[in-house]
């Protein structure tokens, strides 16, 4: 389904037709790990999960060039063992069917040794046709993408993800929301990671500075399942 | 083969008594008591033994009797070898007292005794070992073991993987499990069971079992959680264990009192007056008075009310009354224990926590405000007055309402003729069997079909099937998809080659041990508002974890004197909308609220049946009256009283009237609601899984939510249109076998089944509560908890943990065997369903209506308005 002219949404990813561009957020590798840390023993299906759901789309749709739209992998402190073979197991896989860009997200403060094995360079934003690509976990100041020829936002970090009701039963779905930030157009994408929906977008502290209370209620909302549902605006939703 | 244990003369005792002992024993007591003379023989000729006694009966002392009488000959022979001869296991942790008036200071006085004699014997060690126990004392047990081991059924388990304590325990001669009862019905006493078995393995000879308990039923049941099982011939068969039955020893004085002569046309002042002056007047005729108030916020109601009304009596310097419940803190709860053994108190006022044998000096009567709800707690808690066996023990229930008189009246009864409800065993509990598997890997490796026979011979897991069994081996070694990385998530090895399994690292006794136990931590949570916006995020207060267990969303709850409508909840923090017409649904002390027993509600409903004949049969008012009371052991009032609500009942729906065999719907409409409540006498727990259960059904058909509240004597769903509650009733019914999936189904969203989940995945230590040396909140766990929910549910639905959870739901929290057992009478016609349309709520539906405003109205109020709706019923009945 078309986000916006020219931005399809492909799963919980974004595809940027023309440029043939792939856009996904919020990986997260080695989550389970950290929580395992702690004493959670969760056991580990997102890598695996991960893998297969990616490396259909680079099948599908042969991209040019693969955005990762920050938090690459999970833990702020030392890279472990898994961590590592997961993220290169990963980035390997896309290279070999396209080029990456790596946005920087508030998890990924040492991804710097992988990035660097690897050819790739680590962004703040990635600018292209109008399009600012960036992680949305903080605002920066004086940087070009004020510029008013950047007319749409890409974000991730918020992991949105929205509940549906009906009787007694209620379900959790993650969700691309498309709405405005000042002068330009905002998409909100889901987290790529499979281990729980996101936080509900209705019901939880927003983290992103490119959102507040008041502007999420006029927010669009695209529901993500075996396809792309629209579900009209956040206030809306009951 | 389970036996009953036969009288013993005193001279048979008298006779294997060591001399000294003897002259102990007669010197503190003049005689035997009658557990003395059931129970110290059979220890003595090493016969496991059910001991089921009131309380003050001398049951810990007969247990030890024997024990001393054989240690003391040893001591004097210098036979007494290094190691444990008794274990004794209590659920109670502050023991000190109880074991310093049973063992230390009899032991001490048999030395005294001994050396002003000249008889020169060793030293005979008592030890006690909790989780507050020093290293350093550990160290000292490991040189110079007890040679009796108090402690608790979760020390127990961690002893039983210890590395070297476990070495003096190979040849344990005793184990004494006292409060049994305490035990039986919950996760601790699945714990222990197995602990039982692990220690029945290690043990060169098989430990005499000797189990205590207050009264409980069915003892025969219970005697075989005790003792458990054995393989003969590759057949099961219990072990063999006596059973002595002094439960009715005690004399009884039970009476139930109204504090008014018409318990519905009376003022709510009226009412408060004579109640309290009923206690004051109890109080004060006796030297001390224990009352029980099942809940903690009416311990603290009725302190300060008698405060307030008697200050003369009680709100002077020197305080008379105290409190004791789960919220005071443990030294605040001993020094009202200390005040009262010394005799210091006049009164003390309970939720709960004083059934447990605690010993608590002199009581001369027990006071019970409002229905203990079983027959069994009923008697454990008058038990706890008349200090002797031979005393008389006093007990009094003061009823509040109509339908508590009629469930004490109908209580007082099955007491007086010694009928006692059924205590409800767990069984296959997926979790504790988890963490005792792992402890028996840490102790050594084993061959899993032996493994497997160790578990069935407890009682609480005969009937665990190999799948089961086989599916928490796979959990543990980390065999299902998700847990391949073994480093972080095998706690065992398994080898399916040589079929034995065995621990994987050093690092596992660590876990094992900081992580043990069944209890699980239970917290508050905090309530935020969502709504209105003006005042979102503000925070009112806290409610318990368990409470908001029981809230559905939309329900309405009373905090701090204001009304609140439950949303959402998330980790530990309830959202809740402030701004809120509806009437309150719940009232805040529900998740305290004791379930009626199932045995208990059947008798009432039997009484129901009785009685309502005799007016189908136009019997005269007086022979109605007559039958009451010659049935009942009540007084004329109460006789009166339940002859009037029952006239009323029965006269208002025209006699179409719930009993034993009629489950009566009254639909009701209040406004634009209709309520469809079902007079379903079957004790709250088998209520919950079936207003669940037709809730769902409902719902789902209707696509629409419907409202839902219970207690003990029904439950009512309602809903803004019409719905065929009928046919949701009469399809499970015919399907009753479909109740289980049903329920599944109904409760795997619920924050209940998330609630649970975390206890039970704590406690099959998939959770860590202590791990690197870092414990966690309450709050964290959870949020964390619903991650691993969600990735579990990715593996199998047949995930052990997810399996126990379910479980533990439909059979512990619920009573989903006996409610399929009533839908089950539906179908087969012993039950019929009446469906009748009242216009106001009709008497028996008044409680149940109202029962979420009694937070809000002040007492008066409630009553006030009970005596409106009443008031019109009456004259509905006239016309």
């Amino acid at each position: 389904m078309q986000i916006l002219p020219g931005i399809v949404i492909v799963g919980k990813a974004l595809w940027i037709k023309k440029l043939k561009i792939l856009v996904v957020a919020d990986l997260h590798i080695g989550y389970e790990e950290a929580l395992a840390e702690e004493g959670y023993l969760l056991p580990r299906t997102m890598f695996k999960e991960m893998s297969k759901e990616l490396k259909e789309l680079l099948e599908k749709l042969k991209p040019n060039l693969v955005v990762i739209n920050g938090d690459l992998k999970h833990e702020f402190g030392q890279i472990s063992k898994q961590e590592w073979f997961e993220t290169n197991t990963i980035l390997d896989m896309i290279l070999e069917r396209s080029k990456v860009v790596l946005i920087k997200g508030n998890h990924d403060t040492i991804l710097e040794p992988i990035a660097r094995r690897k050819n790739l360079e680590i962004k703040d934003f990635y600018i292209v046709d109008g399009i600012c690509i960036l992680h949305g976990h903080k605002i920066f100041i004086d940087k070009e993408i004020y510029d008013k020829k950047i007319k749409i936002l890409i974000i991730g970090h918020e992991h949105p993800a929205i509940s549906i009701r009906e009787g007694l039963r209620k379900e959790t779905y993650k969700c691309f929301l498309l709405g405005r930030w000042k002068d330009k157009k905002l998409i909100v994408m889901p987290s790529f990671f499979t281990l729980y929906e996101g936080s509900d977008i209705k019901k939880e502290e927003l983290l992103s500075p490119y959102l507040n209370e008041k502007s999420i209620k006029n927010f669009e909302v695209f529901v993500v399942a075996d396809k792309i549902y629209r579900f009209g605006k956040v206030k809306d939703i009951r | 083969m389970i036996k009953e244990a036969r009288k013993r003369s005193k001279a048979e005792i008298l006779k294997v008594l060591d001399p000294t002992v003897k002259e102990w024993f007669f010197s503190c007591f003049k005689d035997f008591s009658l557990p003395q003379l059931y129970g110290v023989m059979p220890i003595h000729e090493r016969k496991n033994i059910l001991i089921s006694a009131p309380t003050g009966g001398t049951k810990t002392l007969t247990a030890f009797l024997s024990i001393l009488n054989y240690l003391v000959k040893l001591a004097k022979e210098k036979k007494l070898e290094d190691k444990v001869y008794c274990i004794y296991v209590s659920p109670l942790r502050a023991l000190s007292n109880d074991i310093h008036v049973n063992l230390e200071r009899p032991l001490a006085e048999i030395e005294e005794i001994a050396r002003k004699k000249g008889v020169k014997m060793q030293k005979i060690r008592v030890m006690v070992r909790t989780g507050d126990t020093l290293s350093k004392e550990k160290a000292r047990m490991l040189k110079k073991p007890p040679h009796i081991l108090i402690t608790t059924p979760e020390t127990l388990g961690i002893v039983l993987s210890s590395k070297r304590f476990i070495e003096k325990l190979k040849a344990v001669e005793f184990v004494i499990v006292d409060e049994i009862h305490a035990l039986a019905c919950n996760k601790r006493g699945v714990h222990l069971s197995l602990s039982l078995e692990r220690l029945e393995e290690i043990s060169s000879i098989s430990p005499v079992r000797i189990g205590l308990s207050a009264t409980i039923a069915p003892l025969d049941e219970v005697a075989k959680f005790l003792v458990g099982y054995e393989k003969k011939n590759s057949k099961w068969e219990e072990r063999s264990c006596l059973i002595a039955d002094v439960r009715f020893a005690k004399k009884m004085d039970l009476k139930v009192l109204c504090p008014v002569p018409n318990l519905i046309d009376t003022t709510a002042k009226e009412m408060q007056e004579n109640l309290y002056s009923l206690l004051d007047r109890l109080i004060q005729t006796h030297k001390t008075t224990l009352i029980f108030t099942n809940t903690r916020s009416g311990t603290e109601r009725v302190i300060n009310h008698l405060k307030e009304m008697f200050p003369h009596h009680y709100a002077r310097l020197e305080e008379s009354i105290g409190a004791h419940h789960s919220s005071l803190s443990r030294s605040l709860r001993l020094r009202i224990e200390q005040k009262l053994r010394e005799g210091k108190l006049k009164a003390v006022v309970s939720s709960t926590s004083l059934e447990l044998g605690i010993d608590i000096g002199y009581i001369d009567l027990v006071v019970l405000l409002g229905s203990p709800k079983s027959v069994a707690r009923l008697l454990q808690r008058q038990g706890r007055s008349g200090h002797r066996l031979h005393e008389t023990s006093k007990g009094r229930l003061i009823v509040l309402d109509r339908d508590d008189l009629v469930e004490c009246a109908v209580m007082l009864k099955e007491a007086i003729e010694k009928r006692i409800d059924k205590v409800q065993i767990p069984k296959n509990c997926l979790d504790v069997l988890a963490q005792h598997i792992y402890g028996m890997a840490i102790q050594k490796k084993w061959k899993i079909d032996e493994l497997y026979d160790v578990i069935r011979r407890s009682y609480c897991y005969n009937t665990l099937s190999r799948e089961d069994f086989l599916s928490v081996i796979s959990y543990l070694s980390a065999q299902y998809p998700g847990l391949e990385e073994k480093k972080v998530f095998a706690k065992i090895w398994y080898d399916p080659e040589t079929r034995e399994i065995g621990r994987r690292s050093k690092l596992a006794r660590m876990i094992y041990m900081t992580n043990i136990g069944t209890i699980p931590e239970e917290s508050y949570v905090n309530v935020i508002i969502a709504l209105p916006y003006e005042r979102k995020n503000e925070k009112i207060g806290m409610i318990d974890e368990a409470f908001l267990e029981r809230l559905h969303k939309g329900d309405v709850f009373v905090l701090g004197g204001n009304k609140y409508e439950f949303l959402y909840a998330r980790g530990m923090n309830a959202y809740v909308n402030a701004s809120v017409k509806k009437p309150p649904t719940i009232p805040s002390w529900f998740s305290e609220m004791l379930p009626l027993s199932f045995d208990l509600a059947l008798s009432i409903q039997h009484f129901r049946k009785l009685v309502f004949e005799l007016f189908r049969k136009r019997k005269s008012e007086k022979e109605i009256k007559n039958f009451i009371s010659k049935y009942l052991y009540v007084d004329r009032n109460s006789v009166n009283a339940i002859y009037q609500y029952f006239y009323e009942q029965f006269y208002y729906t025209n006699g179409k009237v719930p009993d034993e065999n009629c489950i009566v719907i009254e639909k009701y409409i209040e406004g634009e609601k209709i309520y469809y409540i079902f007079h379903s006498l079957y004790g709250r727990r088998v209520n919950d899984a079936l207003s669940r259960a037709i809730a769902y059904l409902l719902a789902r058909h209707y696509r629409k939510d419907v409202e839902v509240s219970i207690n003990d004597n029904g439950f009512f769903i309602a809903s803004y249109r019409k719905l065929n509650v009928e046919k949701a009733i009469k399809w499970l019914s015919q399907n009753h076998n479909q109740l289980r999936n049903v329920l599944e189904e109904a409760i795997e969203k619920t924050e209940v089944f998330r609630r649970r989940f975390r206890h039970c995945a704590t406690r099959a230590l998939m959770i860590l509560r202590s791990y690197k040396g870092k414990s966690k909140t309450v709050g964290r766990q959870q949020l964390k908890a619903d991650f691993l929910l969600g990735a579990v549910k990715k593996i199998s639905s047949e995930f052990p943990i997810l399996k126990e959870t379910k479980r533990e739901i439909l059979e512990d929290l619920m009573d989903v065997e006996n409610a399929e057992k009533v839908l089950k009478w539906i179908k087969e016609g012993k039950i019929k369903i009446e469906i009748i349309a009242t216009e106001l709520p009709s008497p028996f539906a008044l409680n149940l209506v109202t029962q979420g405003y009694a937070d809000l109205m002040k007492i008066e109020n409630k009553i006030e308005f009970l005596r409106r709706m009443h008031q019109k019923i009456l004259k509905k009945i006239k016309s």
